[in-house]
């Protein structure tokens, strides 16, 4: 369900927050088209959630713009607010309330009837895995399925955007992997724009674009796949005692080695039997060698090497 | 925009039939005070006799479980401030000032239905005299039950975290409740006291409220006038409102809410 227009759906020029003199978000350029499962990733501290709360007009920029669905965040919140929907690191529920009560209230709040709050409230239910659990209290549900129930009142009024925050944080394996089958299901159903925040990398594959941010600032953005296509064919790693010697040995052949005090990492570009004559002649130097494929951590702790900040890129990603 | 405060109305009624200890409070509380406390001091006070004075607590306690229900009401809005249902509130297509109407409005009704039930209870105990006009009354229930509203909606609106309930207690509604008329004329209070009393909004609502339930005791009737009691009322909850709905609209309001949702990644 892409727009009639060509106009991204999530357009941002400039968007910066200034808190005092620190810099939370840094002259952020964005654009999502419509319909598009978008990541916004990034470190803890990297500005990815001030950047959702400036977009959500849940704060206002210092300068910049940003418009949602053609609605400027600074002069038309209410327009923006009534276009979006906002899942917050924290639930945004009523515990008090059962899990059929919060949808009716969060329904309400969006103007919807009754009639089409209970239309929608079954479809979200059977959904989310949530209908035999329609009456228990949101206080009462675990962790999983109460973030399955925010995200489900983040909805509730078909938002032609959906911000998702850090949607899997303090969630294990299994739940996590649920909201993700949930998130895909919504929109398989409804085509809605999904612009997340994640430091769980390997939770973005699945993305149609992403956008690496740090320090306030976008440092690469794009395809998934192609920006782990551009980054190499191949990661060489070498587990080993003493590894800058080794990395400085290796240099030449295969150019500069990230080292995060267990292993070096090369972007490999080489042949199997370069790998073959590597391992011969490393046999007995080096505890573990390994080729492998790239993903976004790699493309990650690539683009941060490649701009030196204050912070170790290594203790950046989770 | 009904919706939407039709909607905060609601969560606020479902929330204080779910807690039934908060309903029976409502009218306790003010029995206590009428039926131990106006005995108690009744026997001390000498023009009205015991009954008199009883007679005179009545809309004192009418009173208190107005202040008590929409201040407690209202004040749960910093609660909600930083924790759930304020986040839904926030992202909701309205202007932030609704928050503050919707949320006044919800305080309002669950301080009158409080103050129903207690009236309930006053009548089957006879302490409703047969002078009660029952349009005063309602105008009365109402403009004190909105003024209060606005005072717990003015506080919430500029503080960053009420630590805890005790606090509020001592803090706000103790010194409304006793820098009132409640259990004493305003007139026979020393100048200081009375001063402040006058100052006071709530003194107005109380006031209103003895035109409506008569104590019938002579020297213990109402300190003001009707039109001055419901001009105050009026002027106060507007002004306060207004105010509390410019601090709504204000980004700083929200910080706390913003903080707490910053507070993992950022």
């Amino acid at each position: 369900m892409r727009d009639r227009s060509s106009e991204p759906i999530v357009a941002a020029r400039g968007l910066t927050k200034r808190y005092g003199d620190a810099l939370a978000v840094d002259a952020l350029d964005l654009d999502v088209p419509a319909g598009a499962f978008f990541g916004l990733l990034g470190p803890n501290g990297s500005g990815k959630t001030t950047a959702i709360h400036m977009l959500s007009t849940l704060i206002r920029p210092s300068a910049g713009e940003a418009r949602i669905a053609g609605h400027d965040v600074r002069r038309e919140p209410v327009a923006v607010r009534r276009a979006i929907g906002v899942v917050f690191q924290e639930p945004a529920l009523d515990r008090s309330l059962s899990v059929e009560e919060n949808l009716r209230l969060a329904g309400r709040l969006y103007g919807l009837s009754g009639a089409e709050i209970r239309r929608r409230a079954e479809e979200l239910l059977a959904l989310f895995g949530l209908g035999a659990r329609r009456r228990q209290s949101a206080a009462t549900l675990s962790g999983g399925l109460r973030r399955a129930l925010d995200i489900a009142r983040g909805v509730i009024h078909r938002p032609r955007v959906l911000f998702l925050d850090e949607p899997t944080i303090g969630l294990d394996v299994p739940n996590r992997r649920a909201i993700w089958r949930y998130i895909a299901g919504l929109r398989a159903e409804t085509g809605v724009t999904v612009v997340l925040t994640t430091h769980y990398l390997e939770e973005a594959d699945d993305c149609d674009l992403v956008a690496f941010i740090r320090g306030g600032r976008v440092v690469a953005s794009g395809a998934p796949r192609v920006l782990v296509d551009n980054l190499a064919p191949r990661i060489l790693e070498v587990e080993g005692a003493d590894l800058e010697p080794l990395a400085q040995r290796l240099a030449p052949k295969f150019g500069p080695a990230l080292n995060d005090g267990q292993r070096l990492s090369f972007c490999f570009h080489g042949s199997a039997a370069d790998f073959g004559a590597l391992q011969s002649e490393l046999a007995g130097a080096v505890e573990a060698l390994r080729l492998r494929r790239p993903n976004l951590n790699d493309v990650f702790l690539w683009v941060n090497a490649a701009q030196p900040s204050e912070a170790p890129a290594h203790a950046a990603v989770h | 925009m009904l919706r939407p405060v039709y909607a905060v109305m609601e969560r606020e009624v479902l929330r204080l039939l779910r807690q039934p200890a908060r309903l029976a409070a409502a009218f306790v509380r003010p029995l206590v005070w009428l039926l131990v406390i106006g005995a108690g001091f009744g026997a001390l006070y000498e023009p009205a006799g015991r009954a008199g004075y009883q007679q005179f607590l009545v809309p004192g306690v009418v009173g208190m479980t107005l202040l008590f229900g929409a201040m407690l009401a209202a004040l749960g809005t910093v609660h909600d401030k930083e924790f759930g249902v304020m986040r839904m509130l926030v992202m909701a297509p309205l202007p932030h000032a609704w928050i503050v109407i919707a949320k006044l409005l919800a305080a309002t009704l669950v301080a009158v239905l409080q103050a129903l039930v207690l009236l309930a209870a006053l009548t089957a105990l006879g302490y409703l005299a047969a002078g009660t006009a029952p349009l005063l009354l309602a105008t009365a229930l109402a403009a004190t039950a909105f003024a209060c509203s606005a005072i717990g909606m003015l506080i919430a609106a500029f503080s960053r975290t009420l630590e805890n309930f005790a606090a509020v207690m001592n803090f706000v509604i103790f010194p409304v409740f006793f820098l009132s008329g409640s259990l004493y004329p305003v007139q026979a209070l020393p100048a200081g006291l009375r001063a402040a009393a006058m100052l006071n909004p709530y003194t107005y609502g109380v006031d209103l409220l003895r035109h409506a339930l008569p104590a019938g005791a002579a020297g213990l009737g109402p300190d003001f006038s009707i039109g001055r009691d419901l001009a105050v009322l009026l002027l106060f909850t507007g002004a306060a409102t207004a105010l509390a709905c410019w601090r709504f609209s204000r980004e700083a309001a929200h910080a706390p809410l913003v903080r707490r949702l910053a507070r993992k990644g950022s």
